[in-house]
């Protein structure tokens, strides 16, 4: 009898979630109208298109350059600030640096406000205030990596050996000295390595930027397609693809570069 | 030693001198930002109050649902193919190599595939609409959550998979009752996780074409109408509030119960 109760709970435990998911898989569908046979209508058009892409038009490749190098520098310079803003941050919230409570609450709620603002928010901020080109892109990475990059830069100084601290203010360093020397050679390899990964963050939200007005390599592909010009489409696309793998590539070996020599140390 | 702090000396140079270059070349100068500034005050000034009345517009509540739709359903599908390819790449479920590495290259290219790219063929293939949205979302997880659960699968303690191999059990069985029981938990955190991302995802879509709420933010700013603007983003901010409150609750519940055990 017991055993027979425990069953029926256990298959109303199961029950419950397995019915609430089917429940809301059935709504989404009518709500985006999924239909499996727009799939089906769509693979000739598919096939079409991909006629209409092949081959690509190789002497649109030159003129993607510039916009490729346009898109590459819009994410570097917005690494750039986004890190050196992140670090005031980090500083200003990390609770062994900042003995100042209520500077540090501060500090900690307004990256958390910005890690909850999506960055198309950001970015259509920056773009209304300055207008278009590729000073907007750039504010907007640098105000979008406060929030990510801020809050992983002061957990890593939260994570720092205090005695070294400690022992460099007990000799009578300044605040500065001690994040000069005690502070920065503990923590630059996590700084580096997510530095690096929200480049490569930022390279696929520059390519992005060129739809709102950023100019780039994203824009060359939009307006490719808006043209109804798919062979130069693809050349973009390809263009896009190699400029993506090569900046992986490129942050991996230099990831691996300092972190592996750190780690020796 | 030396030769180390040499190097890295360079690399700082280097990135520099590429980093002052690039401000040049992008014509980037502070007098840029301060004469954006009383467009700033003017914008700000522009915003508010802002103009609540927008929210009761059907278009609008629509488009929330539809956000939210296309992120759900997108997720849901990207999950579920990532998982019948992690069974593929996992190397304790597939023996045959060719196999795990065509399907890990196959889910790191894909990783690779800016999101701007996938969506603007599914226009073209698909036509405007969420259902394009959805499936680009779709396409978009498959990637890293097919990374995430291969390795999942790959961490399982081998001894079930061994005794329920060595009873004869099938491969469905295996999966079923050895490795199923163990990645749950995990499948269900990572899927949570990007639903959070795909939520973010969906919002852009909507700027070139994918429906949504994004739609109509980037239509208010277009259209200078900055008190809707702010409302709908207020909208926005609130959504993602709720869904990642939900998809914490969740998580710590599937997490917290399994641990328990």
């Amino acid at each position: 009898m017991k055993t027979h109760f425990k069953a029926l709970a256990r298959f109303r435990k199961a029950l419950l979630p397995v019915f609430g998911l089917s429940l809301l898989l059935i709504g989404a569908s009518a709500v985006v109208r999924l239909d499996l046979m727009d799939l089906v209508r769509g693979l000739p058009r598919g096939l079409a298109l991909l006629r209409h892409m092949v081959p690509p038009e190789w002497s649109a490749m030159p003129r993607m350059v510039g916009p490729a190098i346009e898109t590459v520098q819009i994410a570097f310079v917005g690494t750039g600030f986004g890190i050196v803003l992140a670090f005031v941050f980090s500083l200003l919230a990390a609770s062994n640096v900042n003995a100042n409570r209520a500077l540090r609450e501060l500090a900690r709620g307004i990256m958390s406000a910005e890690r909850a603002l999506p960055d198309l928010i950001v970015i259509l901020l920056f773009v209304a205030i300055v207008g278009l080109g590729p000073f907007p892109a750039v504010m907007a990475l640098s105000v979008s990596a406060i929030g990510m990059l801020g809050k992983l830069f002061a957990d890593a100084f939260e994570e720092v050996d205090p005695r070294s601290l400690e022992a460099l203010a007990a000799v009578g360093a300044s605040k500065m000295q001690v994040i000069q020397y005690a502070l920065i050679p503990q923590v630059m390899p996590s700084l580096i390595a997510n530095s690096l990964f929200r480049f490569e963050v930022n390279i696929r939200l520059s390519i992005f930027l060129g739809v709102v007005g950023a100019g780039g390599i994203g824009s060359e592909l939009i307006m490719a397609t808006r043209l109804l010009n798919y062979r130069t489409a693809l050349s973009a696309i390809i263009v896009i693809l190699v400029l993506v793998m090569v900046c992986e590539r490129i942050s991996d070996a230099l990831k691996k570069a300092v972190i592996g020599h750190e780690v020796l140390q | 030693m030396k030769r180390r702090s040499l190097f890295n000396t360079g690399l700082g140079v280097v990135l520099f001198v590429a980093f002052v270059w690039s401000l040049v070349d992008l014509g980037i100068s502070p007098r840029l930002f301060w004469r954006g500034l009383p467009h700033f005050f003017r914008l700000v000034s522009e915003m508010f109050p802002p103009s609540w009345e927008v929210l009761t517009e059907p278009d609008i509540l629509w488009s929330v649902v539809e956000t939210l739709s296309m992120a759900f359903l997108g997720t849901f599908f990207g999950a579920a193919a990532a998982f019948v390819l992690a069974l593929w790449a996992a190397s304790n479920l597939t023996p045959s190599r060719l196999v795990r590495e065509t399907v890990k290259a196959l889910m790191a290219a894909e990783r690779s595939m800016p999101t701007l790219v996938v969506v603007l063929v599914l226009i073209v293939v698909i036509g405007l609409g969420p259902f394009t949205g959805m499936v680009t979302v779709a396409i978009g997880s498959i990637g890293m959550l097919g990374r995430l659960f291969a390795e999942a699968m790959e961490n399982v303690d081998p001894r079930p998979l061994d005794s329920l191999k060595s009873t004869g059990a099938s491969k469905l069985q295996i999966i079923r009752y050895a490795v199923l029981p163990q990645v749950v938990p995990s499948l269900i955190a990572n899927t949570l996780y990007r639903f959070d991302i795909n939520l973010r995802t969906v919002l852009f879509l909507g700027v070139v074409g994918g429906g949504g709420i994004g739609f109509h933010l980037h239509l208010a700013m277009s259209l200078f109408r900055y008190a809707d603007a702010l409302a709908i983003t207020a909208v926005i901010l609130s959504v993602i509030w709720m869904a990642e409150q939900l998809s914490n609750h969740l998580r710590s519940v599937v997490i917290g119960r399994e641990t328990l055990r």
